[in-house]
């Protein structure tokens, strides 16, 4: 019998190439990998929430817990939003929804975000380190916020702030970058795993003989314009 | 066309094919050189190990299949850590994906332990799966578990797992691991577990988030952090427990030295171009 | 009248009447039947939110069946997607424990996830090449930084330059930290102004009412 986890392996090397042959530009075998790709996951979507539902409402309902008829209604009434002219029915949900996550983001906000970080920057001036976190967190606080002429001693300020951010956004792009190489290089291990290596190589001239079919003969869309 | 302009203007495959032999390499021929440990890695790793032991302790688990291979190995590292420390753990996820993946990563750190440390189902550990909500949901969670989920990731009754008898609100744990991968999720915990609850945490996320939540470090309400791949592989260095995470952090040297000498060559070039007033 | 109270009105109020209810039980001492309402919502947003992303695979779907119907470009395409749909969902309805479902997931969708997100390191090189230019002081600042982080998570950075380590934390600790503090103070206000305009009922879009104005003109 075939080993299944192999298998899996080499169908997920293939696919992969399938994904990555968009960096070459937009062609067949990538737009049916993508579309493979969004029809499983809502299919999963689908059926780990419809699992949710059945296990945590319905499942309640039939143990007695008859106040849980109450979001299965509510459930069913999102689905209005389907057809334009019941496109109100859906607004309780929605209301429930946001109504809930608002008020929980805001009373959260309050405490965690906004006096949580205040918290942290009221420190003893006492060192460089205290002092730089001190000074950004109110420049950029004040860059983020206040909107007013740059001119006179707020540009000093406006100016700090600025300083602060964009160090925070080289920071991220570094980071970001990092992130990015080490996505890829999870799915190269797979790939170029020693019982699967070989098949990733063949996929790979496979799908190269298919683009290059298509650059010649014209038929990928994409190469009309090349 | 001069040379200069040729070469800033060269067709971007090549740059993207130059990337993938950069970071194909080393994977099939791996150097390993030594790792320096992050300060908020070897803060995450003394609060766990300052976790007493036999605490109950709640884990997010929001590693998808893009992040699973870079944060993966720090959760089986952090579940190892755990359950040596007899340490009573419930998992959850607040996305759908991710709810696959964190019960991977509990298979991997149980085959990993040794047969003396107890870590049977139900008894040591419980996944919760899938919470739908978001925020939320985790509100919702940390206020009364059995509101929102009635079944464990198996379908089995809360009821029936022994370890849930004494559990059912945030009170109860001792501390949140939240692995947040790449949901940008850690402020929920944050907001939700830590400031109502006074609940210790910590966690992990994908490199990329580490910066937008060194703020909550640095005011302690995150009592330390792993990022990415480099996090999990200082949270085996630190734990002495070997995983795939170093050699996986050992293939970014040659990318990230390829896109640096990329960025330093464009600048070059553009100074050049500068000081000859091309355009 | 009664019509916009239906539509209208009443859901605006009750936005702002659960979201009241959430913040009082946090600040105020409240009746146990307060508390004991606010986690039956919040359990039955936890539902309804999976109902919701239950509507967003099926108007996806609605989406794709259209394009095949009505034959518009790339229609075939739409055909791999509603049998990827059909499939995983058919299989993932029976049980989602069910190990041909976890099969496809876990060796179809889990691996082209994983090769499309990381399509943006190329791309993120390659306009590195082409932009990312010491042009002036605010992108020199960004370009500094992001050399130093980069060589810092490298595990080759330290190896060929220790002291970067320390700097590179200390960049990330310190002054990245307090600018993202700023950001995070800004948003944190932000967000109960999103909330108070909500409540108020000068925020309608999440209940989709500019949608229907649009319907009606």
């Amino acid at each position: 019998m075939m080993d299944m986890v192999w298998l899996g392996l080499v169908v997920g090397s293939f696919v992969s190439i399938g994904a990555y042959t968009v960096l070459i530009g937009d062609n067949p075998v990538s737009k049916v990998t993508e579309h493979l790709y969004t029809g499983i996951l809502a299919g999963y979507t689908l059926a780990i929430n419809w699992d949710f539902i059945m296990k945590n409402a319905v499942g309640k309902v039939q143990g007695g817990q008859f106040d849980f008829i109450l979001p299965i209604i509510l459930s069913l009434m999102l689905f209005a939003r389907l057809k334009p002219e019941w496109i109100w029915i859906s607004r309780y949900p929605v209301a429930l929804t946001v109504g809930v996550g608002m008020g929980l983001a805001m009373r959260a906000s309050v405490l965690s975000d906004f006096v949580g970080q205040i918290q942290g920057t009221l420190l003893p001036i006492n060192s460089i380190n205290n002092i730089v976190m001190i000074v950004g967190t109110i420049t950029a606080t004040a860059y983020f916020l206040f909107t007013r002429e740059n001119k006179g001693p707020y540009k000093y300020v406006n100016q700090t702030g600025l300083l602060f951010l964009l160090v925070a956004f080289g920071v991220t792009y570094g980071s970001t970058a990092s992130f990015r190489f080490e996505l890829v290089i999870g799915r190269l291990v797979d790939m170029l795993r020693p019982d699967v290596a070989l098949y990733t190589y063949g996929f790979l001239a496979l799908v190269a003989i298919i683009l290059i079919y298509g650059y010649t003969t014209k038929k990928i869309p994409w190469y009309k314009s090349r | 066309m001069s040379v200069i302009k040729k070469i800033l203007n060269m067709d971007q495959r090549i740059i993207y094919l130059g990337l993938f032999i950069a970071l194909a390499f080393p994977i099939l021929s791996p150097v390993i050189v030594p790792v320096v440990i992050q300060d908020y890695s070897t803060q995450a790793f003394n609060f766990a190990k300052a976790i007493p032991d036999g605490s109950y302790v709640l884990i997010e688990g929001g590693n998808a299949a893009a992040t699973h291979p870079q944060c993966g190995p720090g959760l089986t590292a952090n579940i190892y850590h755990l359950l040596t420390k007899n340490c009573k753990l419930v998992f959850f996820s607040i996305t759908a994906e991710p709810a696959y993946w964190t019960q991977v990563e509990i298979d991997d750190a149980i085959a990993k332990l040794p047969a003396s440390v107890a870590k049977e189902k139900g008894v040591n550990w419980v996944n919760l799966g899938y919470l739908s909500g978001g925020e939320s949901g985790v509100a919702a969670l940390a206020a009364d578990i059995r509101s929102v989920v009635s079944k464990d990731h198996f379908g089995t009754p809360i009821g029936d797992l022994p370890m849930m008898k004494d559990i059912n609100s945030a009170k109860d744990f001792a501390a949140v691991f939240w692995w947040g991968g790449s949901e940008g999720s850690i402020p929920y915990g944050i907001r939700q577990l830590v400031g109502p609850y006074n609940l210790p945490m910590s966690g992990s996320c994908t490199t990329n988030e580490v910066p937008n939540y060194s703020p909550y470090v640095s005011s302690g309400q995150l009592k330390g952090l792993f990022g990415g791949i480099r996090g999990s592989a200082e949270y085996e260095l630190l734990l002495g427990v070997p995983g795939p995470a170093l050699a996986q952090a050992m293939a970014t040297n040659i990318g990230g030295l390829y896109f640096l000498g990329l960025v330093l060559l464009g600048n070059i070039l553009y100074l050049v171009q500068r000081m000859r007033g091309e355009k | 009248m009664s019509d916009r109270l239906t539509k209208i009105s009443l859901p605006i109020w009750l936005t702002a009447i659960f979201g009241i209810l959430m913040i009082i039980e946090f600040f105020f001492s409240v009746p146990q039947i307060v508390t004991d309402t606010n986690v039956k919502l919040r359990s039955w947003v936890t539902i309804v939110s999976a109902a919701a992303l239950i509507l967003g695979t099926f108007i996806l779907t609605i989406a794709h069946v259209k394009r095949a119907y009505e034959r518009k470009p790339g229609w075939y395409y739409s055909l791999i997607y509603i049998g990827a749909f059909a499939v995983a969902g058919a299989l993932g309805l029976i049980s989602v424990r069910e190990t041909n479902f976890m099969w496809i997931f876990n060796n179809m969708t889990s691996p082209i996830g994983a090769a499309l997100y990381s399509l943006t390191a190329f791309t993120i090189t390659s306009a590195a090449f082409r932009v990312f230019r010491a042009r002036n002081w605010k992108a020199s600042v960004m370009l500094v930084c992001g050399f130093i982080v980069l060589m810092m998570l490298l595990p080759v950075g330290g190896a060929i330059f220790p002291p970067i380590v320390p700097i590179g934390e200390w960049i990330r600790s310190f002054p990245s930290s307090a600018g993202f503090r700023g950001m995070i103070i800004g948003i944190s206000l932000g967000t109960i102004g999103l909330g108070v305009r909500i409540f108020l009922g000068r925020q309608k879009e999440h209940l989709g009412i500019r949608e229907e104005k649009k319907e009606a003109s």
